[in-house]
């Protein structure tokens, strides 16, 4: 499988996560992890070479269509990390991620991530600032756009774990709560990589779009498992 | 979990001679392609084993002491002992009695005048082994079947007990060895040597503290089931709510 393949396969895995939650959004369920999915569909769209010098011709073709795909990125891990935390019943990750403390992280990262964009010379589009890779400032601005996803998922991987392994709880929860452990432990461990010298060559598009992967279909499970939950809901007399 | 096809087809050559497979099932009522298909994996189940048993007339217990794994089966069939009759009477129905007793109404001893519910109840297995137990029957059970605890839990809590370690867990206990199948439902009291209007009688026979204490044990049960219920549905809405 080439780079791009797991890109736009992700794309549409994305899109279609997104799609079948359109009628339960509508009627008011799940509204926070619909709109997850939809930017979360907008921020593998713009890691696409295609799409995005589309989208950033609009824009002037300075390249503020990355830092829209960093900040919608950003909202995305809040959004759902919230949500997760919530649903794993993990007050602890909750904190961290919407705490003091989880709010300072994003602040920081926000205007760390505004700071280095401004800072850097960036004339003319190019798809996740390759063509600027030798500024010492696209490369702080990458390493922070990096950080924050890590921290969120890390914050989250040890609750989805304990949510997986919880033998008293539904199969299709716990295979979906596996693979959301999946893709937060590739999160990190891209991450942690990221930090190294290594050169990851193909893996540096494998690893966070296999994340990406492993957590839409979490999230379609789990979607699933909601839509037939509701559909033959009896209330069993427990006292009989 | 089951008997094997060679034993199966030599046996079934003898109690029908004369009848082809489609005949069997039909007799026993069971469908053609299940067995075939236990036929073909080599192992015949023991449901399977006591229904075209029925279906012929012959003893189900006599049936199955012909297989490797039952042979003891008829010859340790007894009469069960008053806390396995016990086990098998609802919670419901023990509640019932003590309103009774309490109003000064209990009638005579028999499963219709107190209108007992017909057993294997939702706890049935789990009530047996628990009044079965010498103390270590779950470790004993483990040992000698090979399978985990933590299946044999698994079993219990689903209300299930594969017939082999029903059988052994009898045996174990000392007592008589269909009680296992019977309150799994695979054969009926009569069956499995169970007298009639048993349950009612060791019911009646229990003194007021017994009953009583009886009673706060299976509410206990019940508590616990209904907690951890309550738990695993918190759980799921947990999940629904935030990522459905």
């Amino acid at each position: 499988m080439t780079t791009t393949t797991i890109q736009w396969v992700a794309l549409g895995l994305c899109a279609a996560g997104a799609a079948v939650r359109v009628p339960g959004a509508r009627k008011g369920h799940g509204r926070t992890v619909f709109v997850a999915l939809v930017l979360l569909t907008l921020a593998v769209g713009l890691s696409i070479t295609p799409i995005y010098e589309a989208v950033d011709g609009l824009v002037g073709a300075v390249n503020i269509a990355n830092l829209l795909l960093r900040l919608t990125l950003y909202t995305v891990f809040v959004l759902l990390g919230v949500r997760m935390a919530a649903a794993f019943g993990s007050s602890l990750a909750r904190r961290l991620i919407v705490g003091p403390f989880g709010v300072a992280v994003l602040a920081v990262t926000v205007a760390a991530t505004l700071y280095f964009f401004v800072a850097s010379e960036l004339p003319g589009s190019s798809t996740a600032l390759r063509a600027f890779e030798d500024q010492d400032t696209v490369q702080q601005y990458a390493a922070v756009g990096r950080l924050y996803p890590g921290y969120v998922a890390g914050c989250l991987v040890v609750p989805a774990i304990a949510s997986a392994l919880d033998r008293g709880a539904r199969t299709i929860h716990r295979v979906a709560c596996a693979l959301l452990a999946g893709g937060f432990s590739l999160v990190v461990v891209f991450v942690l990589l990221r930090l190294t010298a290594l050169d990851l060559m193909a893996w540096d598009y494998i690893l966070p779009f296999s994340a990406i992967l492993l957590t839409v279909l979490g999230l379609c499970l789990i979607w699933l498992s909601h839509t037939l939950g509701r559909r033959r809901r009896t209330n069993a007399n427990r006292l009989a | 979990m089951a008997v094997t096809a060679k034993a199966f087809q030599l046996w079934r050559s003898r109690i029908a001679p004369q009848d082809t497979l489609t005949d069997l099932c039909r007799i026993a009522g069971i469908k053609r392609s299940t067995l075939a298909q236990q036929l073909v994996r080599g192992k015949v189940s023991v449901p399977t084993v006591v229904a075209v048993a029925r279906g012929y007339g012959e003893p189900p217990v006599g049936a199955l002491a012909r297989f490797e794994g039952f042979e003891d089966l008829q010859r340790g069939t007894t009469l069960p002992t008053d806390a396995e009759l016990v086990s098998q009477v609802s919670h419901t129905d023990i509640l019932r009695l003590l309103v009774a007793r309490s109003e000064d109404r209990e009638c005579t001893c028999t499963d219709v005048q107190l209108r007992l519910a017909p057993f294997p109840h939702r706890n049935s297995v789990r009530a047996w082994i628990e009044a079965i137990d010498p103390g270590d029957l779950r470790q004993q059970l483990a040992l000698s079947t090979g399978v985990a605890r933590q299946n044999l839990s698994a079993q219990l809590t689903a209300g299930r007990l594969a017939p082999e370690i029903a059988v052994q867990a009898a045996r174990i206990a000392g007592v008589s060895l269909t009680s296992g199948l019977v309150v799994t439902g695979l054969l009926t009291q009569a069956e499995g040597g169970w007298p009639e209007d048993g349950r009612a009688r060791a019911l009646c026979a229990l003194s007021d503290l017994d009953l009583v204490f009886l009673g706060r044990d299976r509410l206990d049960v019940l508590g616990k089931q209904l907690r951890r219920a309550e738990l695993d549905d918190g759980k799921d809405r947990a999940m629904w709510e935030n990522l459905g």
